[in-house]
């Protein structure tokens, strides 16, 4: 019954498209990253000599007409899951398919997969398993290959050449599909110009040898015409790289193999252009299904040239009525189908006319004369006086309207409604106000303008405000400097140069202070403030230095990736230095963590405890370094997994405890003994005991659980981070615990959000450091797999966002330490100790500040976005850095929450404590 | 990057009152910069007709040339302004000078390293000779001049508190040709490919742009200084 229904849908198919489909059965080979220019040349020149010599096979089929080559556009962005949608609904997706790449979800539109299936095909797919999250439940076989793995170039591509053989004898397929992801493995590790590449394209060759001939023995025994489809979904860079819009990668191959040869020159055979979204309409043509919806491509005319006029014209027909219908969607008043029904006249000659005026006007005007010359041609051929060059006119015609309609229609796809943009833009704009006046209403609480009047130390305000005025201009010039596409690619100079350039500016005033109080050093008090003066000027010494350092780390960017950098060196230098870099880092992180909970001055008890659960999750990382990073892909064997996953937990629950725990366990300075000279409890008293427990417990316990946080994070980071980055991850550390101590011997001379902002730049300067750049193709995706038994895209997703944001996190995690290192304007007068000010005064400044620096940031950039969205790089470097602004902010955001969450959270348990205890002394 | 100088600083420092430094007349001073700018521009000029070089096709012996010709006239001529010349002989202002060059140099490169000027032996030699320029802007007369006066040297890089004709002619020019270093850094990631945006070139251009702004300002002040002081005077 059901079968009967498909063939019943095939006949009405046939019946309606008036076409026999010209093959049975269809294979389509998919070659990852396959630069069309490997094998049909560039600019008139056959590819290189190297290339040519390993795809014999299908060099010949090209020169001997067999196949047809095509360099086929893929419009970015040009990574694998939008560029296969593309291929099998003819649409053009959106920037945002990136951030889905590896979190895919079936495909719902309209498109070639699923009206196979509707048409009772039986399909069969081998490799990428991304067609088995598009298309579940759709195959009939399959096995598919997990694109993760990188560094896998030989088995990805085995698992689907094993059941090749088979399946080519079997003859229960219609559609087979292979997705070959070695080769842009290869071009990942690599380069174009790789080693190995030459043996791969080889590879690659064979298989559609093997095919080509399979199916040639197929078609001899008269069991079915086959027809080999070799695609590529997107070209590479010269590194290996894609995402972009530049020619290496969007040049991308079709090539058809099994049509019925033509005597054709080879130039020609391989240089035509076409679009990737055409793929789509040849094939649905081809077989015989309907067009997908929403394809905005035109056929290949050379797949049909086997058929009859009649049925060239019928199919160029079919796909003009589908873009038209495309068309109507888009534009809703255009009713040109219906009009040029009504032309139809004697006198042909009428309806053509020069087309201009307005798009709709033209595509309309287009269409219609196709229309018409199509119908006089059919009236002619009845009358028996078929004449060529009308056909050929009328082909002419279908073809200007199927190649404007196609070109309006992929320009339209990335259209959005200007009016949602302009309200988006306002809310954010709105949002980034709120954010700057909150800011500033608290700047004039803050200092009341105390200053203002003390005209002696005017020029020392001066100073104060070139320094403040500087922390704002970082931000301004880095937005000024969004605006031109190579200084968002080189983004990492610009951190450097403007956080190296505020913290110099830093310590001059360090340095300023230090001789300003030496010349008073009457009072031997100042000796000690001296000292401090020493610790902040080595303190940023040290900062300058770790930067430096790390900015050397990785190259980073896109003009001058290739030049040599210590990671590289590292690399080059072999494992044993990678693991003594490890290990270093570990120890001195390890070493630094129990020297910075000692130096807390109350209690060295209960912070052993904590130091306690801190040694664990190390030794443990330690452990997995040792054991397990050596053997870098074997690394997903059990007992590695289960140490991470103990390691996780550890940290998570250790985490937790000192979130939770912290609070009610800090011991606080008996107040009996504070109480004793005011001898009876007066108000006095209590107020003395709620002020000593809002600061003293609340600044204390605040630094533990900062400090758990920071060190828990370092550790995290040394477990997920690649070998070569534990050294900058020690370097953050140093960077972010120098900034404490700098910030916590500060006088008054630096404001509150100046402090803020300059460990949120470190955080941010540090970000480029661990060799992210502002393209896509420089995140870790090998390490969101660590201890992942089962692949889940959630937990990769997140280790990929830690691994990413590793260093902004830190900075931001980092302020709980702050709150209680940094002098705040502590309450003077005991009586009024509120908990709502105290809060205000503590909090408000480590969340307000990194929200508004970024917050102004996305504003910007979104406006930059918006006013380049012609720019001829809008795709390959506008895009991706906006979707790393975004992402940024998902980062801010989660960490500040992190930080007014353990401030409220501990205020309120201290201030519960301080009306516990009063009470227990009122009794 | 004005402020690395201060590390030198720190160490020392006894509370003396500044020191009414000698000045100097606007004519003095515009000669001054007239001779320190002919040196600039001489030793580009010879660079170019007798090497047929320039800071772009080769800059690392046009920086050593313009820094070998300047040397003796900055050192020589600001000699001639230290601040106490009864207790200190001309030469041995001299010998401060000629010492500070290489100090300066040391603390010119860090800074310049610490903002990310590469390291590495192609571009060793570059950065010595940029920064031995650099110091002979910034700290190579301020050392001939005030010797190991640390109050003064406080004031004019540690506060940029110029006072009198002597302050303004050493401390603008250094400034300038600090900040003028800063801004021509800028140009270096854009993707042009043009050969100026090599280290220490566009540094160097901006460096000797922001001396010459420094040495017009400066002449200008103490010209401006001059006049109210003539008018106080009657």
């Amino acid at each position: 019954m059901f079968i009967d229904l498909q063939f019943n849908v095939v006949f009405v198919m046939q019946e309606l498209y008036e076409i026999p489909p010209s093959f049975d059965r269809l294979v389509l080979m998919v070659i990852d990253g396959l630069p069309a220019e490997f094998v049909l040349g560039r600019d008139d020149r056959p590819p290189s000599m190297v290339i040519e010599e390993v795809m014999p096979y299908t060099q010949s089929l090209l020169a001997s007409g067999m196949a047809f080559g095509y360099h086929a556009k893929a419009a970015p962005p040009t990574v694998t899951m939008p560029r296969l949608k593309a291929m099998v609904s003819g649409a053009i997706g959106g920037f945002l398919d990136v951030a889905f790449n590896f979190n895919t979800q079936a495909l719902l539109d309209d498109n070639l997969i699923r009206q196979f299936f509707n048409i009772g095909w039986q399909m069969v797919m081998l490799g990428d398993e991304t067609w088995l999250k598009l298309f579940p439940g759709l195959f009939t076989r399959h096995d598919g290959v997990s694109s993760f793995y990188v560094k896998d170039t030989v088995q990805v591509d085995y698992n689907v050449s094993r059941h090749l053989g088979d399946e080519l004898n079997r003859t229960d397929w219609n559609l087979l599909i292979l997705h070959y992801l070695g080769l842009d493995h290869v071009g990942h590790i690599g380069g174009r110009s790789s080693v190995f590449m030459g043996s791969k394209v080889k590879e690659m060759d064979e298989v559609i040898k093997m095919i080509h001939l399979s199916t040639k023995q197929f078609q001899d025994n008269d069991q079915g015409r086959t027809l080999l489809m070799v695609v590529s979904d997107h070209g590479m860079t010269e590194n290996g790289n894609h995402g972009g819009s530049s020619y290496e990668e969007t040049d991308s191959l079709v090539l058809l193999v099994g049509l019925k040869p033509k005597a054709s020159d080879y130039q020609l055979v391989t240089h035509s252009t076409i679009h990737q979204v055409d793929i789509a309409p040849t094939l649905a043509l081809l077989f015989g299904v309907p067009i997908p919806k929403n394809n905005v491509g035109m056929m290949i005319a050379e797949a049909f040239d086997s058929l009859t006029d009649d049925q060239q014209l019928r199919i160029l027909e079919l796909n003009s009525w589908q873009l038209l219908r495309l068309l109507q969607v888009q534009i809703p008043g255009l009713s040109c189908g219906s009009l040029s029904c009504d032309v139809l006249s004697n006198d042909q000659w009428l309806g053509i006319t020069e087309c201009n005026g307005s798009d709709e006007e033209m595509l309309c005007c287009l269409f219609a004369n196709a229309v018409v010359l199509h119908k006089s041609w059919k009236s002619k051929k009845i009358s028996r006086s078929n004449s060529g060059d009308e056909y050929h006119m009328t082909v002419l015609a279908y073809d200007n309207f199927l190649g404007a309609a196609s070109k309006w229609l992929s320009g339209r796809a990335t259209y959005k409604p200007a009016g949602v943009l302009i309200a988006g833009v306002a809310a954010m704009v709105f949002s980034c106000l709120v954010f700057i006046g909150l800011l500033f209403w608290l700047d004039q609480e803050v200092y009341p303008c105390k200053v203002c009047h003390l005209s002696d130390v005017k020029d020392i305000v001066l100073k104060c405000h070139f320094d403040e005025t500087y922390v704002l201009a970082i931000i301004f010039i880095l937005v000024l400097s969004m605006g031109s596409s190579s200084m968002v690619e080189e983004e990492q100079y610009i951190w450097h140069f403007l956080t190296s350039t505020f913290y110099l500016v830093l310590l001059r005033k360090a340095v300023q202070s230090l001789i300003a109080r030496t010349r008073q050093n009457l009072i031997s008090l100042i000796k000690g403030q001296n000292r401090s003066s020493y610790i902040q000027v080595s303190s940023i010494i040290l900062i300058l230095i770790t930067g430096r350092i790390m900015r050397g780390w990785h190259q980073g960017g896109v003009n001058w990736a290739h030049l040599p950098d210590i990671s590289k060196w590292l690399e080059q230098a072999g494992r044993c230095y990678v693991k003594s870099i490890q290990l270093v880092s570990w120890v001195l992180i390890m070493s630094l963590g129990v020297y910075s909970l000692f130096s807390l001055q109350s209690k060295k008890y209960s912070a052993m405890v904590i130091g306690l659960t801190f040694l664990v999750p190390g030794a443990l990382v330690m452990q997995h370094i040792i054991e397990y990073q050596d053997t870098s892909f074997a690394a997903s064997s059990y007992g590695s997994n289960s140490t991470v996953q103990i390691i996780y937990t550890l940290l998570g629950v250790s985490t937790l405890g000192a979130f939770f725990g912290v609070p009610w366990l800090m011991p606080v300075p008996s107040p009996k003994i504070l109480s004793v000279h005011t001898g009876s409890l007066s108000s006095n008293f209590l107020a003395d005991l709620r002020m000593k427990f809002l600061v003293v417990g609340f600044r204390d316990s605040i630094y533990v659980i900062g400090w758990a946080y920071i060190h828990y994070w370092c550790l995290l980071q040394l477990l997920l981070q690649q070998p070569t980055n534990s050294m900058p991850v020690l370097f953050l550390l140093v960077q972010i615990l120098a900034g404490m101590y700098y910030c916590s011997k500060g006088g008054i001379h630096l404001k509150h959000f100046a402090y803020v902002a300059g460990l949120y730049y470190l955080g941010l300067a540090g970000h480029f450091a661990l060799g992210n750049t502002n393209t896509l193709a420089t995140i870790d995706v090998a390490g969101a797999f660590i201890g992942i038994s089962s692949h889940s895209t959630l937990l990769s997703g997140i280790l990929m966002f830690i691994i990413t944001y590793a260093s902004p996190m830190l900075a931001l995690l980092s302020m709980v330490m702050y709150m209680a290192v940094k002098e705040t304007c502590a309450p003077v007068n005991a009586q009024d100790v509120d908990i709502g000010h105290f809060l205000k005064m503590t909090v408000s400044f480590p969340c307000l500040v990194p929200l508004g620096l970024n917050s102004i940031v996305l504003v910007a950039y979104t406006i930059v976005l918006l006013l380049m969205r012609n720019h001829l790089f809008v795709w390959s470097v506008f895009s991706p850095k906006y979707l790393y602004v975004c992402a940024t902010t998902a980062c801010v955001y989660i960490g500040v929450s992190v930080v007014s969450l353990t401030a409220i959270y501990t205020s309120f348990v201290f201030a519960f404590r301080s009306r516990y205890v009063a009470v227990l002394h009122q009794r | 990057m004005v402020e690395k100088k201060k590390k030198q600083q720190a160490v020392n420092g006894n509370d003396a009152v500044p020191s009414p430094s000698s000045s100097s007349s606007p004519w003095q001073a515009f000669l001054v910069h007239l001779l320190s700018g002919l040196g600039l521009a001489s030793a580009l000029g010879v660079a170019h007709k007798f090497y047929s070089a320039n800071l772009v096709s080769d800059p690392l012996h046009t920086l050593r040339l313009i820094w070998v010709i300047e040397a003796p006239i900055v050192v020589l001529i600001y000699s001639m302004f230290r601040s106490n010349p009864k207790q200190c002989s001309y030469w041995k202002a001299v010998g401060r000078g000629i010492l500070g060059l290489p100090v300066g140099a040391v603390v010119n490169a860090l800074g310049a390293i610490a903002l990310g000027a590469p390291v590495g032996p192609k571009y060793f030699l570059k950065t010595v000779n940029w920064s031995l320029l650099m110091s002979l802007f910034t700290v190579v007369p301020a050392a001939s001049v005030f010797g190991s006066s640390w109050t003064d040297w406080i004031r004019l890089f540690g506060h940029t508190k110029p006072s009198g004709s002597n302050d303004y002619m050493i401390c603008l020019p250094a400034h300038g040709a600090v900040i003028g270093a800063w801004f021509g850094a800028w140009p270096m990631p854009l993707d042009w490919d043009r050969p100026w945006q090599e280290w220490p070139i566009c540094v160097s251009y901006g460096a000797i742009a922001g001396y010459l702004i420094g040495m017009v300002a400066s002449f200008g002040l103490v010209l401006l200084r001059g006049e109210r002081q003539h008018i106080k005077g009657e």
